[in-house]
């Protein structure tokens, strides 16, 4: 019957497809890199790892929550080797699913970038800043420090994310109540805030809304304000005058995944020197290693000493993560 | 020999009794029909036996065999549907084919069936032609073709000819039961149309509500109808309600409305009875005309004259009683308003037990 | 429609293999998900406590509100959009019908995320629209928020309601019309009193598709609500949160959504449990006489309806053709997107192409038998069935790709890390097509042609395969192309289910629209569009000669 025979043409040619698809998939030495960076950084160091050890890299790419939720998933079963481009406190809070591994930069390295059983180490840093549109808001009168962000007249122009669906987003609320006071007087500055803000649900909606010009202002990622900036958008990185909060952002070595000889060749090629240069010059990811020189690479970004850092307690907050988001998501219904 | 017994045959649609305590027994080679109005049960039975729709209790045997609990395709039964239900997507010999297929039968067999088929119900030449090119009567031939063609032990027919317009109808009944006995096949035949069931039956049973109402020849259903129901549903009749004033012997008399009637039956004055007396059976006497010997007479006036051709039915009016009469009589005899004499032979009336 | 009333062990051992599937590929993944829906802080008991919890917060509960707003907003517009268009189509004689009709499926297949970043780029604050209002003096209108979201899904969903409903129009006899006329009402009574309501079951199928779709999408949300909370992108957020990661509050946020999508389908089936009309036409109803200003009226309603879904599409194609740097467009031409694409995507399309293909096959091959067997053989199995396999109508892709990672990463049966677990996520979600699909060409067919098989002696498993299969083909093979052209754009469980090579089209573009290269995400999506537009020309082929209903 030429009804059955379509049928199972289409079947069997699909199957030959899938079949062969895979084989190919394993005839090379691999890595399974999950990866909560963009696109861009992606391809780069990809291609640049494979060149530099014949080893293919295959990406998962997603936000560093699906990404430790998969993992947590797989915990019987892992199905990646490495984990890249995750905060510090969500590396940490992790740490049973990973497996230590000395990596040949770990000297370059400062100590607070690193794990001291070394199960995870830092590979850049974000200073958490304000984003201004140039073309929206003039230059001259952008905010100068974050208390400036509690002008009433900014309401509605202020890109915030949502601290449940970002790390940088929570701790810089909660930096911001200790800097505005503390306890009840913080909290109600930080409402404030929120009230001129729109709180978006991924921080690149910050950065790409300013960039694009729906927003005004946003609360965001330095790497993301050169990126646009040095790209021909109109956009401006100001560090607050109070001071900021460094986050630092590293990987990791699956326990137990299917290449764990990649994946600590994978660990030592992306905090080689010439690879943070690389990656410094076309995507402006600050090294966490602090022996490169910034002055010599574009961009004209600032040294790490030489921006002003408020004090953080960062333990305390991750300690009182669950209450503290509780009273985040209560102000931001408040301010709606 | 495929006789069919059907035993103690049940079915329920949620609430509703749609077959109920059927038992039946159809002799080979006859033609039985099942006679009701709709939502009698009639096709409910006739599915039971196709296995299209399965017993709550009961059994059905063709021949030695036992079959309700077969699955449908393995009950050797052809069966004509309402719809015809021709495949659009084969020919007709494609149609016809279809059942020795699946028996398989050896090719050439089947186009030998297959043509002898074919001109068992004279459409020899429309092998190759698709249903959609086929007037209704010719669509109503391959279904039978297609059923006759696997020689199966018991026929089908669900209200086959129900979609044809009349002529077609007549004509199409004379050409299954030929076919029929000339096969000499065993076949159940649903219809709610009595005239066709007097037509081509060895047997009818009439249903109502899931029960059988009588089971009998054309005649006996028709000149000795068990119930005023299968009276009723049968030819057109006068049925009637009265009581008994008076004994007379074998007879007594009936008052119905204001008219006293004279019954043959045997009941104690003051009892009810329910009668039936087919239109055919009342005649009209000239004023001069004596009544028979025997016979009962009243008087009476034409209401209404009806010329239908071959016969002319009126309706007459004794007092409050209101009769319908067939008479051959050429309708200039009789006139609306005409006063008349209405005559009968109490041995044609039917009396059914005091309800 | 009468069922068949046979017995035979092929009903059975349908409904049996559907349970057994949908049992392994939908409830056990998702009572993964449910049981963290239940469990208390200390995760040792079941509790309902979690519900009330997170209903008790009145960010959840407007989310909820927002979410039903959406969803029923969607329909609504879709419907009053729809319903004139398919009268329009079925019955006047609308310039380039032929043409509309072919193109009228199209938004379907543009992912609706990147058809939220193109409403973006024309109708955001800084949208090329809104700067050129706003340069001739008028109020720009937001795209953000609630009318904005609506808009976006309605424009995107309504061939949901429009497809269905221009089927059902063509379906009515011409006699009912007729008649109508000719008992004294006017052709608007007519319309309203006669032919909407036989229309409306294909309708309100239509409009609960686009319900469901709405309230389950969370990438147009994502990007265009804001601060205002939607259910399905807290669910999302709750799950996966970098942050605030909560399985048990995701959990009651998904099963909300859950419930709210089969409470609708509840409903829709008790409405349509009374009004079953066969609608087969025996005469096609005639175009209608219009003088010169309806029709250009109608051609002008029904193309601007058609073109203004279509906008996204061209802005994604023109976009695919301009230069970016780094992040930011700058004008000018370039085929430099497409360049990069091919060097980073043939993989992944070949892989889309494939899997959609497979998962196609496989969602037909489970769900037509399910399909028959709903329509032939009632019984309260087969009721449940029913609901069953319109469950993942209800399902979040989200949390059925979780519940997937949950059940099927370890132990006894494995599927994590190949094709084969896309392939069937693929399937079970979009299942219920096949089924209604095939029940709705079921609908058309003469149950008794089945029964002259049987009686025939042909075993109800064989008269399926034989007989009915050839007899559905048309429809089966429309709603085979539909459910691939939804494949194909799907990200949701995708995203929380690839591995390794098996990246597909619509992670290419997630990833290149979230990383900065909106260039090349266009281009992908530019070459998806090119891709998809063949299956779609076939099924509008089909679409003519077999009046295709999606419901």
């Amino acid at each position: 019957m030429t009804v059955n025979v379509g049928w199972f043409k289409t079947m069997a040619v699909g199957v030959l497809f899938l079949s062969v698809a895979a084989a190919t998939a394993h005839a090379q030495k691999q890595v399974i890199v999950y990866t909560s960076n963009e696109d861009t950084l992606n391809s780069l160091v990809f291609a640049g790892f494979e060149k530099d050890t014949g080893i293919k890299v295959q990406p998962v790419a997603a936000g560093s929550g699906v990404l430790v939720r998969r993992l947590s998933a797989e915990k019987e079963r892992p199905q990646g080797d490495v984990l890249w481009g995750i905060s510090r406190s969500l590396l940490d809070t992790n740490r049973a699913y990973f497996q230590p591994y000395r990596s040949q930069n770990r000297d370059a390295i400062p100590a607070e970038f690193r794990d001291p059983d070394d199960l995870w180490i830092g590979n850049n840093l974000h200073v958490m800043v304000i984003l201004q549109n140039t073309k929206l808001v003039p230059e001259a009168d952008g905010p100068r420090q974050w208390a400036d962000l509690l002008d009433k007249r900014l309401k509605g122009k202020i890109a915030f994310t949502d601290p449940v669906n970002s790390g940088a987003a929570f701790t810089t609320t909660t930096l911001l109540v200790g800097m505005f006071g503390g306890g009840e007087a913080g909290w109600g500055k930080v409402a404030n805030l929120f009230t001129n803000a729109k709180i978006l649900n991924k921080s690149s909606l910050v950065f790409q809304g300013v960039g694009q010009g729906e927003y005004s202002l946003g609360v965001s990622l330095e790497y993301a304000g050169y990126l646009w900036a040095n790209n021909g958008a109109p956009v401006k990185v100001i560090y607050p005058a109070e001071g900021t909060v460094v986050q630092m952002e590293g990987c990791a070595v699956i326990k137990g995944g299917p290449n764990t000889t990649s994946a600590e060749a994978f660990v030592d090629y992306i905090n080689r020197k010439d690879v943070r240069e690389m990656i410094f010059a076309k995507t402006f990811r600050r090294p966490a290693r602090q022996d490169v020189d910034l002055s010599h690479l574009p961009g004209g970004m600032p040294p790490l000493a030489s921006i002003k850092q408020a004090p953080y307690d960062e333990k305390l907050w991750t300690e009182a993560r669950a209450a503290t988001l509780q009273r985040i998501q209560d102000v931001i219904v408040q301010t709606r | 020999m495929a006789d069919i017994r059907i035993e103690g045959l049940h079915r329920r649609f949620g609430a509703v009794e749609a077959v109920d305590d059927v038992s039946l027994h159809i002799r080979h080679g006859e033609l039985f029909t099942l006679l009701g109005p709709s939502g009698c049960g009639k096709t409910t039975l006739l599915r039971m036996v196709a296995g299209f729709t399965d017993p709550d209790q009961g059994s059905i045997h063709v021949g030695d065999r036992r079959i309700d609990r077969l699955p449908p395709h393995r009950r050797d039964t052809g069966m004509v549907f309402q719809n015809y239900a021709i495949f659009p997507n084969l020919t007709v010999a494609g149609n016809v084919a279809y059942g020795l297929k699946a028996r398989r039968v050896p090719p050439p067999e089947i186009a030998r069936r297959v043509a002898a088929a074919l001109g068992l119900v004279v459409l020899d030449d429309h092998g190759e032609r698709w249903p959609h090119q086929l007037s209704g009567g010719q669509l109503q031939r391959v279904a039978l073709a297609r059923a006759l063609v696997i020689e199966p032990e018991v026929l089908l027919l669900d209200e086959p000819l129900s979609n044809l317009d009349a002529r077609l109808r007549v004509e199409m009944r004379g050409e299954i039961r030929r076919l029929q006995q000339s096969l000499g096949i065993t076949a159940i035949y649903v219809t709610h149309d009595q005239e066709e069931a007097l037509a081509i039956s060895d047997r009818v049973a009439v249903m109502r509500a899931g029960r059988l109402e009588q089971v009998g020849t054309p005649t006996e259903i028709y000149h000795r109808p068990a119930t005023p129901f299968a009276a009723q549903f049968v030819g057109t009749v006068n049925l009637l309600q009265g009581t008994v004033v008076a004994r007379e012997g074998a007879r007594v008399r009936l008052r119905i409305e204001d008219q006293l009637l004279l019954v043959p039956a045997m009941v104690a004055p003051g009892s009810g009875l329910s009668i039936a007396l087919r239109p055919e059976n009342l005649r009209l006497l000239t004023p001069d005309a004596p009544c028979p010997e025997g016979w009962g007479s009243l008087s009476a006036r034409i209401e209404r004259v009806e010329f239908l051709g071959p016969l002319t039915r009126l309706e007459i009016a004794a007092g409050r009683l209101t009769l319908h009469v067939a008479t051959t009589e050429t309708v200039d005899m009789v006139r609306q308003g005409d006063a008349v004499t209405l005559a009968y032979d109490p041995a044609r009336i039917t009396v059914f037990a005091p309800p | 429609m009468r069922a068949l009333g046979v017995r035979s062990a092929f009903p059975f051992g349908v409904t049996l293999i559907a349970f057994i599937l949908l049992a392994l590929f939908l409830i056990y993944p998702l009572a993964q998900v449910l049981v963290a829906s239940l469990l208390d802080p200390t995760g040792t008991t079941l509790t309902f406590a979690n519900y009330g919890r997170v209903l008790g917060i009145a960010f959840y509960r407007a989310g909820l509100i927002n979410s039903l707003t959406l969803g029923a907003g969607a329909a609504a517009i879709s419907v009053v959009v729809g319903v004139p268009m398919a009268f329009c189509l079925a019955r006047l004689p609308i310039v380039g019908r032929n043409w509309l009709l072919a193109i009228a499926a199209l938004p379907l297949v543009l992912p609706s995320f990147v058809g939220a970043y193109a409403w973006v780029m024309l109708l955001g604050r800084s949208g090329i629209v809104t700067q050129a209002l706003a340069s001739v003096g008028l109020p720009s209108l937001s795209i953000y928020g609630m009318p904005g979201l609506t808009l976006v899904f309605a424009l995107h969903s309504f061939p949901y309601v429009l497809l269905p409903t221009v089927a059902a129009f063509k379906a009515i006899d011409q006699s009912m019309e007729e008649a109508s006329l000719n008992l004294g009402a006017t052709r608007i009574a007519t319309f309203w009193r006669v032919q909407l309501p036989i229309a409306l079951p294909a309708v309100l199928a239509g409009a609960l598709l686009v319900f469901v779709e709405t309230i389950e999408n969370f990438g147009v949300p994502f990007l265009l609500a804001e601060d205002r909370p939607i259910l399905a992108v807290q669910a999302y957020k709750l799950f996966v949160g970098e942050v605030g990661a909560n399985p048990a509050s995701a959990g009651v946020l998904s099963m909300l959504l859950v419930f709210c999508t089969v409470a609708a389908l509840l409903v829709q089936r008790r409405y349509l449990a009374r009004r079953r009309f066969s609608t087969a036409a025996r005469s096609q109803p005639p175009e209608l006489v219009v003088g010169a200003a309806g029709r250009i009226g109608a051609t002008v309603y029904c193309w601007g309806m058609v073109l203004l879904a279509l906008v996204p599409f061209a802005v994604v194609v023109v976009i695919s053709f301009m230069p970016f740097r780094g992040p930011v467009l700058h004008p000018g031409f370039t085929i430099d997107n497409f360049i990069v694409l091919i060097d980073r995507a043939s993989r992944p399309l070949l892989n889309t192409l494939g899997l959609a293909s497979a998962a196609t096959l496989a969602a037909t091959l489970v769900g037509l038998p399910i399909g028959y067997v709903l329509v032939r053989y009632r019984s309260a199995l087969a009721g449940i069935l029913d609901s069953l396999s319109m469950t993942p109508l209800a399902v979040a892709g989200t949390v059925l790709g979780i519940g997937f990672v949950l059940a099927f990463n370890a132990g006894w049966l494995v599927l994590t890390g190949g094709w084969l677990v896309l392939a069937i996520v693929y399937a079970v979600r979009k299942l219920p097509f096949n089924v209604r699909a095939a029940s709705a060409i079921l609908h058309q067919i003469e149950p008794s042609l089945e029964e002259a098989s049987i009686n025939l002696g042909v075993s109800p498993a064989r008269t399926f395969v034989q007989l009915t299969l050839p007899l559905m083909i048309g429809g089966v093979v429309g709603g085979m192309v539909l459910t691939w052209v939804a494949i194909v754009s799907e990200l949701s469980a995708t995203i929380v289910l690839y591995s390794g090579p098996w990246a597909t089209m619509t992670i290419v573009m997630f990833q290149a629209l979230e990383g900065g290269s909106p260039g090349v995400a266009s281009a992908a999506a530019t070459v998806l569009i090119a891709v998809t537009l063949v299956p779609l020309l076939l099924v509008y082929r089909l679409l003519r000669r077999h009046e295709l209903s999606l419901t």
